[in-house]
């Protein structure tokens, strides 16, 4: 390499990308602090946090499949035209003649299906290990951790129900359909919630365009920030909460030892630290990592395993594509996107006829249950009364009757969810598995 | 979890990384090898066995399309069914033959494509997509695949559907015999009597204007056996309209495979397409679907004559009197000029009685479709008697 000279230095490869280099130990360790991608993690962690069993890591498989939408999506978007006349041809292009655009294309739905049920599943881990509960440590505020993911679950469900309108063909138009005359029977502002997003009171081309602002812009930016926050707080409230749980072991174990629970704090006090202490390990070597490499590498494995699978799976689930969007044909059963089909199904058990009087059950089963299902998830930590002994552990006895009463409703979203996709056809009737649904007319 | 496994991660790493090099390599190979590339070098090679190694050499690899703004249509069709143009393939089989000259002068590629006339998924490019015999696409090829299915009693008719989207107004389109044919029968049968089509006609029955954009779900298919689409509704219909629909007055014209077809391929072309006026055939011929001027003279005199009030009331439709000089172009219902007596034969009561209380079809037709007051009730009566006793004349006048 021939050696070029700016103001009398030498410019070689590495002082292109390196325009400083530390010159003391603190020096790099400011550079670390000031790097946001290693400043998201500590510089060591405990070895349960590293495990495959305690986290399950499906928060990280969320923001890979996030990451993976954000990248196949800003190709979409320069593939995609948002307006009636064009978007269901764009679409048919995108599967047809771009190259590589069927697997884009499928990877995007894939993920946006897969990201839905990882930001559940990584709710119910949460639930269940009690990891929204404060543990030892000061200045800890779990619980608003736990809100800022709920409302994050939110905003997934609205990207993903933002997204399935704009292919504008038949699934697109009548989930939307559906989803939003739901929303319509939420009281007084229901009306006017479907009007703003609509764009008026016809799914046409401003619904069109208000759902790919939102789905493009507006809900992905939300996310980035909420998602920011989410992982600062996890830092600032020391790290996952199994770590609480080992401070807190640790603590019985040097009681079992011999060694007063007073004089540590007596000593932590002393030895200028602040009652922080209480969080922090006192045999490090034995219980942590530094997180270069290990954790790096394990959500390196983590990013790369969910990257392959959704790769793998869209080789083979393509993303669907039905007929043009068309008003004045409704598809039988039309159905609402699989998450919302819970709702739809509650919707169509509290609709009660008796005889010609039809009791709709659009505001019990649309608006109600659910409205009072997210509430009641957003405030559990502050009604859960259980010890700090509880957090950060799998299904810790103190916490059981709730564990069963929270996988008990679980169970009926899910179950109500797979009758809702399986089992029901023409006319809302239902069919097991096993039978076959009456052969639906075609043109020809 | 004990520190040393943690090394382990490392293998984990690169197992993943190898299977995530399987699925890039998965997706690059069905990238690189479409359906249409083995078309096209299939091709090459037919060209090079066919027409010599200079004639092959003009093969061009490559997607292609036709892309038509004015029908907002983009029909990739001639990726695969490239020798569309090529002369000398006239004798070569599907894909790479020669497309029929006359029809492409009159209808040129660059300003038609392949779907409007021929159905099928422009967009796709394969196969099994493109025929468009797949779940959610409404227009499958017009071809071999669905003949098989319906079976008509000549080949290659069906497509004649798509020519009527412009030729419409037409009487004769060179070509189109099914839809000749079936023209023909809408004048001949008088369905005009009941349906208005084109804008002009009756209102017993609905408006067939644009027939063909109702959707599959639009029908009743309760009656019908087997295969459940609008074709096959229609064309079990055109056979027997009281065993599709029960409520249904429509007659029963004793219709075979060959009409009911015809008829299907007309009524399902009756759509409406936003065509460019250049589109429009602008012929004499284009304006033929009008009252022909003899057509016009006969209903004024028939409107004029003795029986107008029959004519008024619409009875004329399926009645002729000939008496009175009434002709109904259907002739579904018996001539009335001796309904005095045949009334009587038919359901053994006068004809007054049976204008009071009507059985049958007549019991439906004078239920909803023509309201008569008393007065008119017996205006009937008296007129039928009028035209009894002319027909009796006639019929001793012509005896001997």
């Amino acid at each position: 390499m021939a050696e070029v000279k700016v103001n009398g230095k030498k410019l070689v490869k590495r002082s292109l990308f390196w325009t400083w280099a530390p010159r003391s130990e603190k020096e790099a360790g400011d550079s670390i602090v000031r790097n946001l991608l290693l400043h998201w993690f500590p510089a060591k962690v405990t070895l349960k946090s590293l495990s495959w069993g305690y986290s399950l890591w499906l928060g990280t498989i969320t923001a890979t499949l996030f990451l993976i939408l954000t990248l196949t999506g800003v190709v979409l978007m320069f593939l995609y035209v948002p307006s009636v006349e064009r978007a269901y041809q764009s679409v048919k292009d995108i599967e047809y003649v771009v190259s590589f655009g069927w697997f884009i294309r499928a990877m995007h739905r894939n993920s946006a299906h897969l990201m839905v049920a990882f930001v559940f599943l990584h709710m119910v881990r949460v639930f269940l290990t009690g990891a929204y509960k404060n543990g030892v440590g000061a200045g800890q505020n779990r619980p608003l951790n736990w809100i800022v993911g709920v409302v994050l679950l939110l905003i997934t469900l609205l990207l993903s129900f933002t997204g399935y309108l704009l292919p504008w063909d038949q699934l697109a138009f009548w989930a939307i359909t559906v989803g939003t005359n739901i929303a319509k029977n939420a009281p007084i502002v229901g009306e006017w919630i479907r009007f703003v997003l609509l764009g008026g009171y016809e799914i046409e081309q401003n619904a069109l365009i208000r759902f790919y602002v939102l789905h493009c812009f507006f809900l992905p930016a939300a996310v980035l920030v909420l998602f920011s926050y989410h992982m600062w707080r996890i830092r600032k409230d020391g790290g996952l909460a199994c770590v609480d749980n080992l401070v807190l072991n640790q603590k019985k174990e040097k009681i079992t030892d011999g060694i007063k629970s007073k004089t540590y704090s007596l000593l932590g006090l002393t030895t200028g630290r602040t009652v922080q202490v209480e969080a922090t390990l006192i045999d490090e070597e034995k219980y942590t990592v530094n997180s270069i490499p290990f954790l790096i590498r394990r959500i390196g494995i983590v990013m790369l395993g969910t990257f392959v699978f959704v790769a793998l799976i869209s080789l083979f689930i393509h993303a669907p594509l039905e007929e043009p969007a068309n008003p004045n044909v409704t598809p039988n059963p039309a159905k609402a996107p699989w998450y919302f089909l819970w709702l739809q199904e509650l919707v169509a058990i509290t609709t009660i006829r008796i005889g010609g009087f039809v009791i709709n059950g659009a505001f019990v089963g649309g608006i109600l249950i659910p409205g009072i299902l997210v509430a009641l998830l957003a405030i559990w930590p502050y009604l859960d009364k259980s010890s700090n002994l509880s957090t950060g552990v799998w299904f810790s006895k103190e916490r059981t009757k709730q564990n069963i009463i929270f996988l008990i409703l679980c169970f009926f979203v899910i179950v109500l969810i797979i009758i809702g996709t399986y089992m029901r056809g023409p006319n809302w009737e239902f069919y097991f598995p096993w039978e076959a649904w009456p052969q639906l007319p075609k043109k020809f | 979890m004990e520190k040393s496994k943690l090394k382990k991660d490392i293998v984990v790493v690169y197992a993943i990384a190898l299977i995530g090099l399987i699925a890039t390599l998965a997706v690059y190979v069905k990238h690189l090898t479409p359906e249409w590339k083995k078309y096209q070098s299939e091709f090459k090679q037919y060209v090079r066995e066919k027409l010599g190694e200079d004639k092959a050499r003009m093969v061009e690899f490559g997607v292609r399309q036709i892309y038509v703004k004015e029908l907002n249509r983009v029909d990739r069709c001639i990726t695969c069914h490239i020798g569309y143009e090529w002369k000398g393939l006239e004798n070569a089989s599907n894909p790479f033959k020669t497309h029929p000259k006359e029809i492409l002068d009159k209808h040129p590629v660059q300003k038609y494509g392949c779907t409007i006339c021929h159905g099928g998924q422009g967009y796709a490019l394969n196969k099994e997509e493109a025929h468009g015999f797949i779940k959610h696409w409404d227009e499958p090829l017009l071809g071999k695949e669905l003949e098989d299915i319906y079976r008509p009693p000549d080949r290659k008719v069906l497509l004649q559907m798509n020519c009527n989207i412009c030729h419409r107004y037409d009487t004769l389109t060179p070509g189109a015999d099914y839809i000749n044919y079936a023209k023909k029968l809408v004048r001949e049968k008088g369905c005009r009597a009941c349906h208005k089509i084109n804008g002009r006609g009756g209102v017993i029955g609905p408006d067939l204007t644009y027939e063909g954009d109702k959707a599959p779900e639009q029908f009743d298919y309760s009656r019908i056996g087997g295969y459940k689409s609008v074709f096959a509704w229609h064309i079990a219909h055109f056979k027997n309209p009281k065993m599709v629909s029960p409520e249904s007055i429509m007659p029963e014209m004793g219709f075979g495979s060959r009409e009911a077809i015809a008829l299907t391929l007309l009524t399902m072309s009756w759509r409406k397409v936003n065509l460019p006026p250049e589109y429009i055939p602008q012929s004499s011929k284009a304006l033929a679907d009008l009252p022909t001027p003899e057509e016009i003279e006969k209903e004024r005199q028939m409107r004029e004559g003795e029986g107008a009030f029959f004519v008024n009331k619409g009875c004329f439709v399926c009645h002729s009197i000939s008496v009175f000089g009434i002709e109904s172009a259907a002739k579904i219902g018996p001539d009335l000029s001796n309904a005095v007596e045949d009334v009587q034969s038919r359901f053994g009561k006068t004809l007054e009685n049976f204008i009071k209380e009507p059985t049958g079809t007549m019991a439906i037709v004078l239920g909803s479709q023509i309201i008569l007051s008393d007065s008119e009730k017996a205006q009937v009566v008296e007129l039928l008697t009028k035209a009894y006793e002319k027909y009796r004349k006639q019929q001793l006048t012509s005896k001997p």
